[in-house]
């Protein structure tokens, strides 16, 4: 009896509060969340919201795989408190706080962790969690990069709000100084025309407005798909009518390749293109997904099974100084490298930057991917 | 003033009333076209009629003569194209339909129901009119529904499912709605339809016997020329949206008239209780 | 004979609300974050005494500014669907019928779409802003209503059967409008997807909140008034006219009021289906089909089932989360079956 008069109590008193209007402000919450003197920056993120962000950013939420990798990337991962399902690179950050998936996120979870800040991406998360954060006064920031320059500017700027813009310029250099290796090797090679396969039960692409079509661009190919929309639905007759020279999958490491891609070439829509009847696929890490650091080696990963005969050696010759500068700083865990600013707190992880055989085990063969005839 | 002379007065104004006319058909037809560039397609021509409290009148007719236009007009349902209908002198079709539930009661053929009812809840149906739109049954209105069901006989039916009851023992309930509704000018529709030959019997034994004590005028719409004749003061003859005849059942049952309406041979015969009885001779033309 | 007496009336609600509050102290307490029952209760004194500052961030954050908003969303849609399903139920005289088949709640899902498309071309302010896409919901249902209305005359009479046909294709031809504008158009519309499943969980401007209340309890007044006469409708639009039913007139105004609260819900909510539908029949089993009682107990009931169905949304699969309509059809689906064989043996 006691026990209901105290719960009569509860729900009646809360939803009284509720109603009179107790909720706290915003400034009151974000006070609550981080417990030191507030001090605010005023930052537009990449969509146009004017954003206030408590300096310094002591605990991040990430709601996107990406902007996940991007922390570790810039070694800012004790601070990173919370994540999604889907974060599961580095490893680690799968034993972070999950708060449930990007499209639906735990809104209690979120807010449990107190977070500085959550980190979302326009193509991935709804419009609608980034407006409830802003009622429950918790800054949000968001990314929205179109193209793989607007992934190593959006690290940037990343890293300049969450303190660590030295870190963000390692990280760009490096991003940048690869891509540029790669594409003094492509140079001669015209690019390979790809049907990047994002689904095939409809067959689903990427459009000219996506980092993914701009990272094949990087690999020396080109989509044969020019649509407006991000995700097109593509017709089997249009995407035989454009004869691909590959088809481009992704496949999460955790498995060697997308189901039913051998199944493929024995239906009837399929096999009508030469890419699918020869079997020229290439299976890349799904880090092409991402738009993050990582994307690099995912586009190295392409550009290799692409272009064999350009890219033939090992993947340590293709960068050759920088894989054994990170040798060296494995082995050493210091900074000597002259040629690159020091990272300022952590050595970046090394993943993100070391091709992909690195990341999809020892038994990725370079080239052998490339199913060509 | 003395009370003899008051006394005198009451039973003056009583014996008024009781003369008094109280449905007046005068003259209405009814027409509908279907689009407005034709012609209109008359289903009543022009009919006029009158009853008294305590009446029972009898719409008879072949299908399609007008016997259910002529009644949706008398309950207002239908607005006629020319002519009025006068209940105690209002014009039946221009009343609210509150004002209308309380004089007239109609009794279809049958009540369908979407969700079960008992029968109780289902006359106290019949008192919506008389309460504020929404309010909860007075102690009059139970009374009244109790004394409904007793009066036709179906007080013991009061706490059964309208669905687990019978055929005419349905009907007697939906007669209770009617009464219910304390009505002035109780209207039915082929009442009988349903009913086997005792269930029809009692019906109309009961509507008779409710009609004279409670001063209802009644008017049904039927098949059965026997029970017509039978119960009616009297008959209204239709034919192909026309009124024939309008009259006691002994002027209106003449063997040529009958058979040129229902366009089959038959007898007219009188009956032992002074009414007509009706023969149809089956099968003598084929 | 037992005729309904407001003591009886208002007894059978009370038991109804001891049941949606211990429902909605089982959504308060559960979640993808603990909370004791001894911290809330501490947090509330606080509350009371009006010291701020001894308040938990967790109870503020987290109690009152995400589980009490959801759970007062969750019963006013629960409300307004179930009112909603009860009124067109008795007014189209078919048991089948709620706002979906009507195509009422397509056509507040396009109305709110559109309303969220025209969103970035305007401006305006908060509070407008907020009201756009509620506003936007209450003209597509009753523009739907309108047009399943027209289609359902026939000879100037309304014609239940004709009716439903005409909400059953027009809520088809909506929701292929609906899947062509999802498909054709960038943008945010991706969220949609997951709010025409229905959904709880974002909380909403304060304004939309009274909004929704006001609106409510508007709209399901109006029908209450209706409540004796849509006891008669249940006997078909004839019988209801002899009876003493202004039909015409009692039409419109359920027909409106439905119409608001369908768009409200769905507006804030998205599709959560099988409460206008299943709510009201199992009210009828347990208290009978007289609307006097049904309205009331049939909005608390609704209230109940979907604060209930949300709250096993949020902590079934937690941290992550269900929509609520495919819990409440989950639920739904299967009583709905059961109840009825039960009726018919």
């Amino acid at each position: 009896m006691k026990l209901a008069n105290q719960l009569l109590q509860t729900v009646i008193l809360s939803v009284a509060a509720l109603l009179l209007g107790t909720a706290p402000s915003r400034a009151q919450s974000a006070s609550l969340s981080s417990s030191s003197s507030p001090v605010y920056r005023e930052v537009t993120d990449e969509t146009g919201r004017s954003v206030r962000v408590p300096q310094p950013v002591r605990r991040i939420v990430s709601l996107a795989p990406s902007l996940t990798e991007t922390v570790y990337a810039l070694g800012l991962q004790d601070r990173l408190v919370g994540d999604t399902e889907f974060c599961d690179y580095p490893p680690d950050a799968q034993k972070k706080t999950k708060v449930g998936g990007a499209v639906n996120p735990s809104l209690e979870q979120i807010a449990a962790l107190h977070p500085d800040l959550v980190l979302v991406t326009k193509g991935l998360n709804r419009l609608e969690t980034v407006h409830a954060l802003d009622n429950l006064g918790i800054s949000s920031y968001a990314t929205d990069p179109h193209t793989v320059n607007d992934i190593i500017a959006s690290t940037k700027k990343l890293a300049d709000l969450l303190g660590v813009p030295e870190a963000g310029a390692s990280v760009a250099a490096e991003m940048e100084r690869q891509l540029a290796a790669l594409q003094r090797r492509l140079a001669s090679s015209p690019a390979k025309r790809v049907l990047f396969v994002v689904w095939h039960q409809p067959l689903i692409s990427v459009g000219k407005h996506t980092f993914i079509a701009d990272a094949l661009r990087y690999a020396g190919a080109v989509s044969i798909v020019d649509a407006e929309q991000d995700w097109p639905q593509v017709s089997l007759e249009e995407a035989a009518r454009l004869q691909p020279d590959y088809l481009a999958f992704a496949a999460s490491h955790s498995e060697a390749s997308p189901p039913g891609l051998e199944a493929l070439s024995t239906l009837p829509g399929w096999r009508i293109m030469e890419a699918v009847a020869n079997r020229r696929y290439a299976v890349i890490s799904d880090a092409v997904n991402r738009p993050a650091p990582r994307i690099v080696s995912a586009i190295e990963e392409l550009a290799r099974q692409l272009h064999p005969e350009l890219l033939a050696e090992k993947p340590e010759n293709l960068n050759e100084n920088s894989v054994k500068e990170k040798m060296e700083k494995e082995k050493t865990g210091k900074d000597k490298d002259e040629k690159t600013p020091p990272p300022p707190i952590q050595p970046p992880h090394l993943a993100f930057s070391l091709p992909s055989g690195g990341l999809r085990g020892s038994d990725a063969v370079p080239g052998g991917r490339a199913c060509a005839r | 003033m003395s009370p003899g002379s008051s006394h005198a007065r009451h039973l003056a104004e009583a014996g008024r009333l009781a003369n008094e006319i109280r449905l007046s058909v005068e003259q209405i037809s009814y027409a509908y076209s279907a689009n407005p560039a034709q012609a209109p397609l008359f289903t009543l021509e022009a009919t006029s009629f009158q009853a008294r409290p305590g009446e029972i009148v009898a719409i008879l007719g072949p299908n399609a003569s007008g016997k259910s236009t002529l009644l949706k007009l008398i309950a207002g349902a239908l607005a006629p194209l020319s002519g009025r209908i006068l209940l105690n002198g209002f014009v039946t079709h221009s009343l609210t339909p509150r004002t209308r539930a309380q004089r007239i009661a109609v009794v279809q053929q049958e009540s369908r129901l979407l969700f079960p009812a008992r029968a109780w809840e289902f006359v106290l149906q019949g008192r919506h009119a008389h309460g504020r739109s929404l309010r909860f049954e007075s102690e009059d209105d139970i009374i009244i529904a109790k004394n409904a069901l007793a009066q036709v006989g179906a007080a013991d039916l009061s706490d059964r499912w309208m669905d687990q009851i019978s055929g005419g023992e349905k009907q007697r309930v939906i007669l209770a709605r009617a009464l219910a509704q304390q009505p002035l000018l109780l209207l039915l529709d082929e009442p009988t339809l349903h009913l086997d030959i005792a269930a029809q019997i009692g019906l109309l034994d009961a509507l008779r016997r409710l009609a004279a004590a409670n001063r209802y005028t009644v008017v049904v719409v039927t098949h059965e020329l026997n029970l017509a004749a039978e119960y009616a003061d009297q008959v209204v003859l239709m034919q192909r949206g026309r009124c024939l005849r309008v009259g006691p059942p002994i002027n209106i049952y003449q063997r040529e008239l009958l058979e040129q309406v229902f366009q089959t041979p038959l007898t007219v015969e009188l009956g032992s209780s002074g009414r007509p009885r009706v023969t149809v001779l089956a099968g003598t033309e084929a | 004979m037992r005729p309904l007496t407001l003591r009886r009336l208002l007894l059978q609600c009370f038991a109804l609300l001891v049941i949606l509050f211990v429902v909605v102290v089982i959504a308060i307490k559960f979640g993808a974050v603990p909370v004791s029952l001894y911290a809330l209760g501490r947090d509330l004194w606080n509350v009371l005494l009006h010291q701020r500052t001894n308040i938990s961030s967790d109870y503020v954050l987290i109690i009152q500014n995400i589980r009490l908003p959801r759970i007062l969303l969750g019963i006013m849609v629960g409300a307004s669907l179930s009112v909603a399903g009860t009124s067109f139920q008795a007014l189209l005289r078919n048991p089948l019928a709620d706002p979906y088949v009507l195509g009422v709640s397509s056509g507040a899902g396009l109305g709110a779409i559109l309303a969220l498309i025209v969103e970035p071309h305007v401006t305006l302010s908060p509070v407008f802003a907020a009201l756009l896409t509620p506003l936007g919901a209450f003209l597509g249902a009753a523009a739907t209503v309108t047009v399943v209305y027209l289609l359902g005359r026939r000879e100037g009479q309304i014609d239940s059967t004709t009716l439903l046909l005409g909400g059953v294709i027009t809520a088809s031809f909506i929701s292929a409008i609906i899947m062509f504008l999802m498909s054709t158009l960038t943008g945010n519309l991706r969220g949609l997807s997951f709010w025409l499943m229905g959904d709880l969980s974002t909380p909403l401007q304060r304004s939309v909140y009274w909004f929704l209340g006001i609106g409510f309890l508007v709209a399901s007044g109006a029908i209450y008034t209706t409540a004796s006469d849509l006891n008669l409708l249940l006997a078909g639009e004839k019988e209801a006219m002899h009876l003493g039913v202004d039909v015409p007139r009692v039409r419109l105004v359920v027909y409106i009021a439905a119409s608001l609260l369908t768009g409200l819900a769905v507006s804030v909510s998205g599709a959560i289906g099988y409460v206008g539908l299943i709510v009201p029949h199992v009210m009828r089993l347990i208290f009978g089909s007289d609307h006097r009682t049904l309205l009331p107990t049939a909005a608390i009931g609704g209230a109940i089932a979907v604060v209930f169905a949300d709250t096993l949304a949020r902590t079934v699969v937690a941290p992550n989360e269900l929509a609520v309509g495919a819990v409440t059809a989950v639920v739904g689906a299967p009583l709905f079956i059961y109840l009825l064989r039960r009726r018919l043996a």
